[in-house]
């Protein structure tokens, strides 16, 4: 499924169509000589000739006589409505209007837009494939520029002006609709699930289209515009529509063609953070478009559109399915597709979600946007340019595609980021800040809602580099969550994650293993990691990279959290979605005010659609459809199953990694035979008794930032040499006590026994150890292994913080109250020289 | 000499397991007369000939690495003008001048570029001949002629299936039978039979070697004597019943000969399969055969009134022969298409008719292949189809045409110019686009002319155009002269061969653009440098559906292991067929060639339930040819 060659992909060569329009009449461009290339099995046919090629069909014919008999209406009738339906949807292309929209999209494209960048080799392979077999073009949805943008692009590549299946939504806007549908859009009601007749009629009409050759066939996998720029998981009815007549081998053949469309500033990309923090969309009307208008005088920078390579559904079904089912029923009686076909049908779509991917332009400005996102809020100019060429080079270890203007140095890319998306953040005092400002003044409900807003609509672009890290992210993630480095807990996380994230990120079906190993490749190739036989671990210049992965996926990781959590205690009834998702939004929206969290992605009701879907998926919440739409019921213990998953781990992940420590559970166990028997009762009996033996114990090693990642060099490596050669007894003794249970990182011993020195050197008299404030001596009680820096991660030698053992001495008469915090003196022993205090 | 030149068959024959290649031609006219015994043939080591009947040696009249007679083939004459040879068929002696261009034009194919078959086959190549002594000396006890000549063996290891006769010119079969026997009756049958049960030996029954399913091939790992059991000396008309219209026939009786002795008392089976001048009834009853005539006279199980089979556990047969009984599933089925893994079939009661009054042919001009199918669909749903009605597809209307002869007079081209002129211009058909059914009426003078006017009318409706009696007549004629083609192209890298399915009406369409499509697509895949040849026609129609042949042919230069290639391209056609709907084998059978989807073509249950006929009949498998199953 995927390509191990990820960086080395050979992509075409972009070039840019407005250059020309900007050069010459538009006028002219519209009224040129328009000869597409057609199929070249084609007879040619009027738009009425294939309505009643339609209506007269077998399969229409069928089930109006069924709909008649059921319902003991005459036929005509129902034909009448067939008709109806057919109008309401059908195209009917006519030259004049595809003209007139050449013209208008020309303008309107040049206002908006300062380059729409095309990969040309694309369109010339779209333009074989036209001619060979029925073509499927499968953009992604991001805005409804999308089609325009296609209809306008194969205009001007001479090639026919594909039928469009878009949302019924659009009849609203009158004479846009009018228009559109003259250019050759057809239309689908959003849902018409109930109606076989509709149903009936519009699948005929679809693949008699295909079947015909008569133009391509374009519609969207992801059913709607992705409000977060995230590909949507995809919706397989129009799919297995038009898969069908080469099911029933009615075509030879039939393209897919994925075709990226990536935008540099989302039209829409205000109205969208809106509209997921619940407040709604306005209508599509064609007033509302005239309102958009406002937006012309706007800069939405650079749109790229990728063709991707058209994918033969013959070749992708050979060896899939073997035996045609089709054969045993007469073709045209509407069949439930059997399983293989579904799953097939279901694999096609993913993996044509994931070419779409694969070949999406990011921007600079989505390095900037991921950057920015963790270190809110303000975060210093030079340090985020910094970071962005960092991520830059993550980005393409990881198989992004990124435009990024040649010789562009990072300060101008960034700069230009900024300057066209000022909307979303600027620069003030040299450092970068989100525009949430608005309303310092206002309540503290509407900062919430103003931040919420800020971080949405900068998260929209974050979110187009989600859809290539995730698998290594994940892996990260579950790094930082699998109780030890071992491969299989960590791949037991990450499959885990995946499961949950099924929703909200695409992954192609039943391949949880694949990804994980294609995760870890590409982990070990930007040497993040490092695997063995049995573990998974992250190196020391890695560090940085995991954690800057799994901060990336945080607020993902929190948000299901916090709605999970939400499900599980006060989700007792049963419910329905539009109560949901009021409900889940104003649940974490007093969260954030009371600022116990800081998670405000989770009020993206996108966020809460998917962990419920997730829920459903496996099992915890059950789905019931009732005539008023569908009820949802939590089972609280499976939720809570669900959340201990997390919360046994990953609630561990600090909330700052580039400032933090990971967090860690401390297992104390008592030391066989030659140790002197520990007797820590006094200090914590009560806790190790009701936790069993285990102590929670938070190492929060504050502001040992450590960010420099670079290896070992050759000085270091010989000093090591070196303090090999020159072992000592003490060292040696160190070690053997150490072997009982080599992964130690604390040993307590209060009192008796004192520490266990790691060399001879530099180890404290009795007058180095200075009285406790209450005038008793101190006396050693517990020491701090090296061990631990590898966990810390900052194991570099000479470059992260070091130690050979930290001893720690506390007062003798353990004095001090309660609940206060004491000065306690503690010890540094390194392995060789200097010793600090 | 018409505009529109037709021909019929490109098959390599029909297929019939069994069907015999020695053509034991009696009768007038067509052949030169009955094969005798070869000169001094007794004293050759291995020829033991039984007093009364001669042993008949059928590869001094027929090619022993290709299709039909020896004097009898396509040639490049010495101006490089395209030729048939000999004096059996029409076609004999004249000259194509349009053949040559055709050929380039089409595979790539260059005169240049030639490659020849050995000149005669190297015995020393030959397997050993596996001898089990004891059998043998039972066998001269019962006078039966065989042969142990490697010749004979050879000539009876093969059928007519591309790699087959690629191995004839090439190479050297694996594994062949170890003895040829020539039983006389059925008593001969019966003995044979025994004599192998006693022995454990395996017997390979044969017939007229016109298989196209490696049904002959003897499998390679059976270590036991190989017994071909060629039945071609079984060849007598034993009774006719003119009242109830039936006449018993012995299985080694080869389709012409059938034909031309029924015809000196007045009557015909009108089974014709394409291969009837070689193949057998007992190779037709074994694979279950069609002829071209069937919608008249019926396919070979419509025509079949009694079986007699030998098998190891004795004899199978009825006990009176009767139009229809109802005792349970009816045994003929476990016999027809019994590809010989059953047993021999010894006599055959076969129903007869009449010679028609009155024959005539015909044929119309489409303007397209739908239209054409279209037509066709309508006269099967009118149950009107005349005793045969084919349809080609364009691109075998060329190739029909590249085989018109040189015209005989100035006049002549110029009425072709006309009639071109007409057809396309006037009418606005396209020539690379149109289409062509040919038509064979048959029965008594004025109902053959009313049915005529019948079909003519319907064929009107979907847009088709007379064209003429001899384009009809030209294009059934061909069809025997066709298979003698892919010898030449072989000899000019050029291999070729024909499959065929069954389909339901509505799926026509589909199934011929799709599997032709594919051809073209895996030869490209393959590596195949020039287009291939790739081409159908619609050959039988029926209520429910119609047979359909595909032929392709391609220009093997460049390709190390053409066969291979070719071999699966093949099996991508089929399966493009299966996954369209089509059946595995109208009347080709299933062989050795196209077991793999037997599982799948008629499930588990239904090969288990052929599977446990063939463990009940034949225990230690002493008919061993591992066919069918």
């Amino acid at each position: 499924m995927y390509s191990k060659e990820l960086t080395s992909k050979k992509r075409d060569e972009f070039e840019d169509i407005l250059e020309e329009r900007r050069l010459s009449s538009d006028l002219r461009y519209a009224m040129k000589c328009y000869t597409p290339v057609i199929y070249k099995g084609l007879s040619p046919c009027k738009p009425n000739a294939i309505k009643s090629a339609v209506l007269q069909s077998e399969q229409v014919q069928y089930v109006i006589k069924q709909l008649a008999k059921e319902m003991g209406e005459s036929p005509d009738i129902i034909q009448e409505e067939a008709t109806e339906i057919l109008d309401e949807m059908g195209h009917r292309m006519q030259l004049g209007a595809v003209r007139f929209f050449a013209f208008t999209l020309s303008k309107i494209f040049k206002q908006l837009f300062q380059r729409v960048c095309v990969n040309e080799e694309g369109m010339q392979r779209l333009q074989h494939a036209i001619q060979e077999h029925p073509v499927v073009l499968l953009p992604s949805h991001r805005s409804y520029v999308d089609f325009l943008m296609l209809s306008y692009l194969l205009y001007t590549y001479d090639l026919a002006l594909p039928v469009i299946a878009a949302g019924i939504d659009f009849l609203g806007m009158k004479i846009v609709g009018e228009l559109l549908r003259r250019a050759g859009a057809f239309f689908m009601r959003r849902s018409f699930g109930g109606n076989r007749l509709y149903w009936a009629v519009f699948a005929e009409y679809v693949k008699t289209m295909l079947r015909s050759g008569y133009a391509p066939i374009e519609f969207f996998l992801e059913g709607t515009r992705s409000r977060t720029a995230k590909t949507l998981t995809p919706k397989f009815g129009l799919l297995s529509i038009v898969m069908e007549p080469f099911f029933k081998r009615e075509v030879f053949d039939t393209y897919l063609v994925p075709i990226s469309i990536s935008y540099e500033r989302i039209l829409e990309e205000s109205l969208y953070a809106y509209e997921l923090l619940g407040v709604p969309k306005p209508k599509e009307s064609t007033s509302g478009l005239l309102k958009a208008r406002r937006i012309l005088s706007d800069n939405f920078g650079t749109i790229h559109i990728y063709v991707g390579q058209p994918v033969s559904l013959r070749t992708l079904a050979s060896g899939r399915i073997n035996r045609c089912p089709y054969n045993l029923v007469p073709r045209h009686l509407p069949q439930k597709p059997s399983e293989d076909i579904q799953e097939f049908v279901s694999d096609v779509a993913y993996k044509m979600e994931l070419l779409q991917i694969e070949n999406m332009v990011l921007s600079p400005w989505v390095l900037v946007a991921a950057v920015l996102l963790q270190n809110l809020p303000a975060m210093e100019f030079e340090l985020l340019i910094e970071k962005t060429l960092w991520l830059k080079g993550l980005t393409q270890t990881f198989g992004g595609f990124i435009e990024w203007p040649d010789n562009l140095c990072a300060k101008k890319a960034v700069l230009s980021g900024l300057t066209l998306h000022s909307n979303i953040a600027s620069l003030v005092d040299g450092h970068v800040v989100l525009n949430d400002k608005g309303m310092e003044d206002g309540a503290v409900g509407e900062l919430v809602f103003r931040h919420a807003l800020a971080v949405l609509m900068c998260a929209t672009y974050r979110n187009q580099l989600l859809n290539v890290f995730v698998r290594p992210a994940l892996v990260a993630v579950a790094l930082q969550m699998a109780p030890s480095f071992r491969k299989e807990e960590v791949y037991s996380c990450f499959s885990f994650l995946r499961d949950v994230f099924s929703d909200e990120f695409i992954f192609f079906p039943g391949i949880s293993l694949k990804d994980f190993e294609e995760g870890c490749f590409l982990l070990t190739k930007c040497d993040a990691i490092q695997t063995s036989q049995q573990e998974i671990y992250p190196t020391d210049k890695g560090s940085g990279t995991v954690s800057f992965l799994s901060a990336m996926f945080r607020p993902f990781v929190e948000g299901y959290q916090l709605i999970f959590r939400y499900l599980s205690k006060e989700m007792k009834e049963a419910f329905t979605e539009k109560q949901f998702i009021p409900a889940v939004r104003n649940f974490v929206f007093q969260l954030l005010e009371k600022g116990s969290t800081q998670c405000y992605e989770a009020l993206s009701s996108d966020m809460q659609k998917n962990a419920l879907s997730a829920l459903v998926q496996l099992g915890a919440v059950k789905k019931k459809k009732m005539p008023n739409g569908l009820i949802y019921n939590v089972n609280q213990e499976a939720v809570s199953k669900i959340l201990d998953m997390f919360d046994d781990s990953a609630d561990a992940i600090p909330e700052h990694n580039e400032f933090l420590f990971p967090e860690y559970e401390i297992l104390i166990e008592p030391e066989e035979p030659e140790s002197p028997a520990d007797n820590n009762e006094d200090e914590q009996g009560a806790e190790d008794t009701s936790k069993d033996a285990k102590e929670q114990e938070k190492l929060g090693a504050a502001g040992v930032a450590d960010e420099t990642f670079q290896s070992l060099d050759e000085e270091t490596l010989e000093a090591m040499a070196k303090h090999e050669t020159e072992e000592e007894k003490i060292f040696q003794m160190f070690k053997k006590q150490v072997a009982a249970e080599p992964e130690q990182i604390i040993r307590y011993c209060r009192g008796e026994g004192g520490p266990l020195w790691v060399s001879g050197e530099n180890r404290p008299e009795e007058k180095d150890i200075p009285n406790c404030v209450c005038g008793a001596k101190r006396k050693f009680e517990f020491q701090i292994m090296p061990q631990l820096l590898n966990h810390l991660q900052v194991d570099s030698l000479g470059e992260s913080i070091d130690w050979g053992t930290l001893v720690v001495y506390t007062c003798a008469n353990s004095c001090g109250g309660a609940n206060e915090y004491l000065e306690e003196f503690i010890w540094k022993q390194d392995y060789s020289m200097g010793c600090t205090i | 000499g018409d505009f529109v030149t037709l021909y019929s068959s490109l098959s390599g024959g029909c297929s019939q397991v069994g069907a015999g290649l020695s053509s034991q031609v009696t009768g007038s006219g067509w052949t030169s007369g009955r094969i005798s015994v070869l000169k001094g043939l007794s004293d050759i080591e291995g020829y033991h000939t039984q007093g009364g009947g001669g042993v008949t040696i059928p590869e001094e009249l027929l090619k022993w690495n290709g299709w039909g007679y020896n004097d009898s083939k396509f040639i490049f004459n010495k101006k490089g003008q395209a030729e048939f040879t000999g004096k059996r068929y029409r076609l004999g002696g004249m000259v194509l001048p349009t053949f040559k261009e055709w050929i380039e034009k089409t595979f790539g194919a260059s005169l240049e570029h030639k490659t020849t078959s050995r000149a005669s086959l190297n015995v020393n190549d030959v397997p050993p001949s596996i001898v089990n002594e004891e059998f043998l000396q039972d066998l001269r006890a019962t006078k039966i002629s065989y042969s142990q000549d490697a010749e004979d063996r050879v000539f009876r290891a093969h059928g007519h299936c591309l790699h087959e006769i690629f191995v004839l010119r090439e190479g050297m079969f694996k594994r062949i039978p170890d003895i040829v026997v020539w039983p006389v009756c059925h008593e001969d049958v019966v003995k044979i039979v025994e004599l192998a049960c006693k022995h454990n030996l395996c017997i390979i029954p044969f017939g007229g070697g016109t298989s196209v399913s490696s049904a002959l091939e003897c499998p390679e790992e059976e270590k036991r004597m190989i017994i071909s059991l060629d039945t071609s000396q079984m060849n007598r008309i034993l009774w006719i019943d003119e009242k109830n219209l039936t006449a018993c026939v012995e299985a080694g009786i080869v389709g012409q000969d059938l034909e031309k002795q029924l015809a000196e008392s007045g009557f015909c089976t009108g089974h014709e399969p394409d291969s009837m001048e070689f193949s057998s009834l007992g190779g037709w009853v074994a694979t279950r055969a069609s002829g071209m005539k069937k919608n008249i006279y019926g396919n070979i199980e419509d025509l079949v009134i009694h079986i007699k089979m030998v098998t190891p556990r004795g004899i199978v047969e009825k006990n009176c022969q009767v139009p229809r009984m109802s005792t349970g599933p009816d045994i003929h089925h476990f016999i027809m298409g019994s590809e010989g893994t059953l047993g021999v079939v010894t006599e055959v009661t076969i129903k007869i008719r009449p010679v028609p009054e009155y024959q005539k042919y015909g044929s119309v001009v489409f303007p397209n292949f739908e239209r054409g199918v279209a037509c066709l669909r309508e006269v099967a749903k009118q149950r009107c189809a005349p005793a045969s009605i084919r349809l080609v597809d364009n691109a075998q209307f060329q190739f029909g045409h590249a085989l018109k002869p040189q015209v005989a007079s100035i006049f002549t081209s110029f009425l072709d110019g006309l009639k071109k002129f007409y057809i396309t211009k006037f009418k606005g058909f396209d020539p690379n686009i149109l289409c062509v059914a040919t038509l064979l009426f048959e029965g008594d003078r004025e109902k053959v002319l009313q049915h005529e006017k019948q079909v003519y009318d319907i064929a009107t409706k979907f847009g088709g155009l007379a064209a003429g009696e001899d384009n009809g007549q030209r294009g059934y004629m061909l069809t025997f002269v066709i298979a003698y083609l892919r010898d030449l192209g072989l000899d000019y890298y050029v291999i070729g061969e024909s499959f065929e399915t069954s389909v339901p009406w509505d799926r026509v369409l589909d199934l011929c653009r799709n599997v032709k499509e594919r051809i073209v697509r895996e030869c490209k895949e393959k590596g195949v440098q020039f287009a291939p040849l790739s081409t159908c026609r619609v050959t039988q129609t029926y209520d429910a559906g119609a047979c359909v042949y595909f032929y392709f042919a391609f220009n093997y230069r460049g390709i190390s292991d053409p066969i291979h290639v070719y071999e699966q391209i093949e099996r991508a056609a089929r399966e493009e067929i299966l996954a369209n709907g089509g059946s595995l084998s109208h009347h080709h059978g299933v062989g050795k060639l196209r077991k793999r989807w037997m599982k799948e073509s008629i499930s588990d249950v239904g090969l288990g339930m052929l599977r446990s006929v063939k463990e009940y009949v034949d225990p230690n498998n002493i008919f061993g040819n591992k066919n069918l199953l």
